[in-house]
């Protein structure tokens, strides 16, 4: 299959017709899990090309890739348009729908994908090319405005849904600010002699400063196979997966972390942008505090500048746009949640009292506060005595449970509370009666035991 | 018939009023006539109620003119009681619930609401309370002095809701509030800036609190008892605080120093009160020497169990000449030259504590005598070298003493014929005293009228006729222990006719029978407190009598006693006062009985102490409801005997 796959996208036309992928009856769930597999394909043509030769730039090969791009659009867009035609028609199928829009999204995000692959597959040649004040930097911005255009919001109107939503805010600013970030970059070494003054613990200049375009930082992996294509988050994963092309790639050389040259230089200390134009890790920023590594990139840009698409299943309102931070909230959500009688939630104790000393008014709420004030309410429209906070029912009840075995005994502890009552000694006190009443009984008990 | 008010007035009568300060003066006086009742009423500013029934009518007969009302002894009290008693208009200022375990958070919300002039709210000893409790009381915004001692579920959460809900809090005790740590601490002092009084004794607070403690502006008095976790970084950090401390209690304070204290005094040069016993033994001589730099400011200094040298006392004794109190309780190293040269100084003393002090004889009394004139209060507790002759000079001079403590000073008849030239004496303990017998007793008796307490613990050689003279000659007592005195029989107890008799200890008097504690009964009506522990022969008959003249009685031991259910279940039942009853081997009484009695009286004791083995054949029923009425089960772990 990857073998077909591959020789499928080095002739798109050919073999992908939109019949064959993108049949409205396909089993969902089969093509749902082929697409999978089917997308990391593309990316075998840039990376192999970019691999095997990185100092030159074929533009019959981007085309290739280009117009493959193009015609899956154009499925896309057949998809949508059938989408339209049902869900104007008749009450489709809910079920239907969201299968149907669930295609449409790994289908994009493939796209998507492919596209930031040809695009940065060959951004090294951009800059070498730049640099040299070449035509393709046109062509390729260029192109990207095209390929977002006809992603336009318009096509997704009948379906707004948050995915799509991001996705094609994406891709509509990407246009203009991917041209701007070229010409940035072209100005890095520049600016970063000016920005090394603020901050950063670096002297002036001993940094380069690199930035990334978002769709490369929002790219799920950043090591292909240059055989099937496969994405891999690290590069020692990726090995571990080349042995299964072949001998070759088992060799302990092959295997091994490629070392740097003994002989050459000392790489320069980089540290990275933020392509959020007004960021304060943005280098235009005048505080500029640049990102040290990748990983700060990735997370720096997702928790800042996307949507908190993590839910938490447990309190269904803490968003993280970061896994880990799902995840790491996760492990302590619920448990000893300290409140603020403002509603807002802390982990710490510390953290709760802090906020109360600042904030006039607030309190920490008490741990059950909710609860009893629905029972509360509740008692209260029970409670028909109506003499002001009237609970007495309740204590009545247990006091009845109380003595309902010997009546003649409450009678007797609970009589005549009036001061004056008892001063003297009378015989035919109700003490008396008690004794009549509760004493043969009683003389039994205590002999029999 | 002339009626009164034609000539006095009831704004007058009630001037005249302001003059008598006995309870029982005051009832004879309300019984005069209604004028007198009336002016009674507009007068009576504080009320405390024994009884739960007459409470809603006393309430509304004084609503009017009530501040402070106090409902700690009033037994059953739950909160529908509570809250159907306490009419709406009314002008309350102070409420005390201490030790009131039947109300809940209900109650006080109701409380806090009915009363808007609140300033004082006493809930202490309320163990279950926690912080929906405090949060109930935190509604009262205008509070000014809390008391939440020993309201052991009180956690952080409960101090900054009273914290935010009462700013203006002026007095605060969250003594043994476990719960409550540095963070509470911090934000207490954040909120409540007024703060002048603050007891944290017991709390397991760091020195972090203490820092916090230091920025409040206007703090005067701060109780840090037993404080385990303070050290002398705490005392720096409040030496640095606002120099307004007037009064420092670190006793108990295991890791405070002498170090601590002295950096202490040099930043609070205002400080009129130390507590510094029980703390970390060794007393520095710097510290002293910074001691005496406040100088005349200082009146009250305690260094009970700490190492104090002969010349320290000297220089306490020639710099704070304003002392009144000095603490030296089984301190190591007092001696007679080390006393001489403190009452040199500080002649304005007037209570001396010299408890396990051995090294102290006649000479130390001798200089008190001479230079200490107006000594009210002589605590010579386990002082064995002194004799006669000392007391006789005491006796002699400081005419005004009116507390003495003798306890196991072997002490004579003839130093009890010393003392009782002072006719001022109010408490008077020579317990585990052998050597004092009826004639020593006659003499105090015929001369100490105004005494309000005796001790007699283990006086063996007391007897009827002893007890006779005392009870003949003063009869305003309030307190007295007869424990193991065990050659007084009925009849010495026939003679104990003190009507204002509360508290009465007869411990291990094996010769006493019901007759005598009927006799005892019917004289003295106002009992609150009896312990009969070991009395063999006191049977059902002494427990009836008891429920049938001692009204008042609240607090009850009749462990050892030859009680049946049935007396058990009577006197369970019929006293409306009772709280606190300890009822261990009654080997008489069947599981029957108990179940029985504590169902009578039920709602009422706060306080019950069992044999634990009743544990697991008492009906869980009845155990849950006691404790849901907010009563202790203490359980004793000794065997059960049952002789039915």
């Amino acid at each position: 299959m990857d073998q077909k796959q591959r020789s499928s996208f080095t002739y798109p036309p050919r073999t992908n017709s939109p019949q064959e992928s993108f049949n409205p009856n396909f089993d969902y769930s089969q093509f749902n899990s082929q697409n999978r597999t089917e997308s990391p394909s593309p990316y075998d043509t840039p990376s192999q090309f970019f691999n095997s030769q990185p100092r030159e730039w074929d533009p019959h090969a981007l085309l290739s890739n280009l117009s493959f791009l193009e015609q899956k659009i154009h499925q896309m867009q057949n998809i949508v348009r059938e989408m339209i035609r049902t869900n104007e028609g008749q009450n489709c199928n809910i079920s239907e729908l969201t299968a149907q829009r669930q295609l449409l999204t790994t289908d994009l995000t493939s796209t998507i994908i492919q596209l930031i692959s040809t695009a940065g597959s060959f951004l090294p040649t951009i800059r070498n090319s730049l640099l040299s004040g070449n035509a393709p930097i046109t062509q390729l911005v260029s192109s990207i405005p095209s390929a977002s255009s006809s992603l336009s919001p318009s096509t997704y109107q009948p379906n707004p849904s948050p995915d799509y939503e991001e996705l094609t805010k994406g891709w509509g600013e990407n246009g203009v600010e991917g041209a701007d970030q070229i010409q940035i970059e072209d100005l890095d070494v520049k600016e970063g002699e000016d920005l090394g003054q603020d901050g950063d613990n670096l002297p002036i200049g001993s940094y380069e400063v690199l930035q990334l375009e978002k769709e490369e930082i929002l790219a799920p992996h950043t090591h292909f196979c240059t055989i099937c294509g496969k994405g891999f988050k690290r590069d020692a994963n990726l090995r571990m997966h080349m042995r299964g092309h072949g001998d070759e790639y088992k060799s302990p050389a092959a295997l091994a972390k490629p070392a740097r040259e003994p002989g050459s230089q000392p790489m320069p200390v980089k540290r990275y942008s933020c392509p959020f134009v007004g960021c304060k890790r943005n280098k235009e920023h005048k505080n500029f505090q640049p990102l040290k590594t990748l990983l700060c990139v990735k997370n720096h840009y997702k928790r800042s500048h996307c949507e908190k698409s993590y839910t938490c299943s447990r309190c269904n309102t803490k968003k993280f746009s970061v896994i880990a931070d799902l995840k790491t909230h996760e492990k302590h959500c619920g448990r000893d949640k300290w409140l603020c009688s403002c509603g807002t939630t802390f982990s710490r104790k510390d953290k709760l009292f802090g906020h109360v000393a600042l904030f006039q008014g607030h309190t920490p709420a008490l741990p059950s506060d909710e609860v009893k004030g629905k029972i509360e309410q509740i008692n209260d429209k029970d409670d028909s005595g109506g003499v002001g906070y009237n609970n007495g029912d309740e204590y009545l009840d247990m006091k009845g449970g109380y003595f309902s075995p010997m009546a003649n005994f409450d009678s007797f502890s609970f009589e005549g509370l009036d001061e004056f009552s008892r001063t003297t000694f009378d015989p035919t006190e109700s003490s008396f009666s008690f004794l009549r009443s509760g004493s043969p009984d009683f003389a039994r008990k205590d002999t029999g035991n | 018939m002339c009626d009164i008010t034609a000539v006095l007035s009831v704004d007058l009568l009630a001037q005249v009023l302001d003059w008598l300060h006995d309870s029982r003066d005051l009832k004879s006086c309300r019984l005069v006539s209604r004028a007198f009742l009336q002016a009674e009423r507009m007068h009576r500013r504080a009320i405390r109620p024994l009884r739960l029934g007459p409470l809603p009518v006393l309430l509304r007969r004084y609503v009017g003119s009530l501040l402070s009302l106090d409902l700690s002894s009033c037994p059953s009290l739950d909160d529908s009681a509570l809250s159907l008693s306490i009419p709406c208009p009314n002008n309350l200022r102070s409420v005390s619930l201490s030790r009131a375990t039947g109300i809940t958070w209900r109650g006080l919300e109701v409380l806090v609401s009915v009363c808007p002039k609140i300033e004082a709210i006493d809930i202490s000893h309320c163990v279950g309370f926690g912080d929906r409790e405090a949060a109930a009381v935190a509604k009262a915004c205008w509070l000014k002095e809390l008391r939440i001692d020993k309201c052991l579920k009180v956690t952080d959460v409960g101090l900054a809701k009273v914290a935010v809900g009462c700013s203006r809090l002026e007095k605060l005790g969250i003594k043994w509030c476990f719960e409550i740590s540095d963070i509470g601490i911090d934000l207490l002092v954040k909120k409540c800036l007024e703060l002048r009084e603050l007891d944290i004794s017991y709390l397991k607070v760091g020195n972090e609190s203490l820092r916090s403690i230091a920025s409040l502006p206007k703090l005067e008095d701060l109780a840090l008892v037993g404080c385990e976790y303070i050290d002398d970084e705490g005392l720096y950090f409040l030496s640095n605080g606002n120099s307004s401390l007037q009064s420092i209690d670190v006793s108990r304070c295991l890791n405070v120093t002498s170090v601590g204290l002295t950096t202490l005094v040099e930043g609070q040069q205002r400080l009129r009160k130390i507590n510094a016993g029980n703390c970390s033994p060794v007393l520095t001589s710097t510290f002293v020497s910074k001691l005496c730099t406040l100088g005349d400011t200082l009146i009250i200094l305690k260094l009970d169990k700490l190492q104090i040298s002969a010349s320290a006392l000297e220089i306490v004794g020639k710099n704070c000449r304003n002392l009144l109190e000095i603490g030296l309780s089984k301190c190591n190293g007092v001696t007679d030259e080390g006393i001489s040269w403190l009452v040199e100084g500080c002649t304005h003393l007037s209570t001396i504590d010299l408890t396990c002090c051995l090294l102290v004889t006649d000479k130390s009394l001798f200089s008190i005598a001479a230079c200490c004139r107006g000594v009210k209060c002589l605590r010579l507790e386990s002082c064995v070298l002194i004799s006669e002759k000392g007391l006789d000079q005491i006796a002699t001079c400081c005419t005004d003493l009116k507390e003495i403590d003798l306890t196991d000073c072997n002490v004579n008849d003839n130093a009890l014929k010393c003392l009782s030239r002072c006719s001022e004496l109010l408490v008077l303990k020579i317990g585990l005293c052998s050597g004092v017998s009826d004639i020593g007793l006659s003499f105090i008796g015929s001369n100490c009228s105004k005494l309000l307490e005796l001790d007699l613990y283990r006086c063996t050689a007391i007897t009827d006729d002893g007890l006779a003279a005392i009870s003949n000659g003063c009869k305003r007592m309030k307190k007295l222990n007869l424990c193991y005195c065990n050659q007084i029989s009925d009849i010495g107890l026939a003679h104990l006719q003190l009507e204002e008799l509360s508290d009465l200890e007869l411990r291990g008097m094996v010769r006493i029978t019901s007759s005598g504690i009927t006799a005892m009964a019917m004289g003295c009506r106002g009992l609150t407190q009896l312990d009969l522990k070991r009395c063999y022969s006191v049977d059902d008959a002494g427990i009836w009598a008891l429920a049938q003249y001692t009204e008042n009685l609240r607090q009850l031991t009749i462990s050892y006693c030859t009680v049946t259910g049935l007396g058990l279940c009577h006197i369970l039942g019929s006293l409306r006062c009772l709280q606190d009853v300890k009822m261990v081997h009654l080997s008489w009484v069947s599981i029957e009985g108990f179940e029985l009695a504590l169902r009578a009286s039920c709602g009422k004791l706060k306080k019950v102490k069992l044999l634990g083995k009743l544990q697991d054949v008492l009906s869980t029923e009845l155990l849950q409801n006691l404790q849901a009425r907010g009563c202790r089960i203490r359980w004793v772990n000794k065997p059960l005997v049952f002789k039915g």
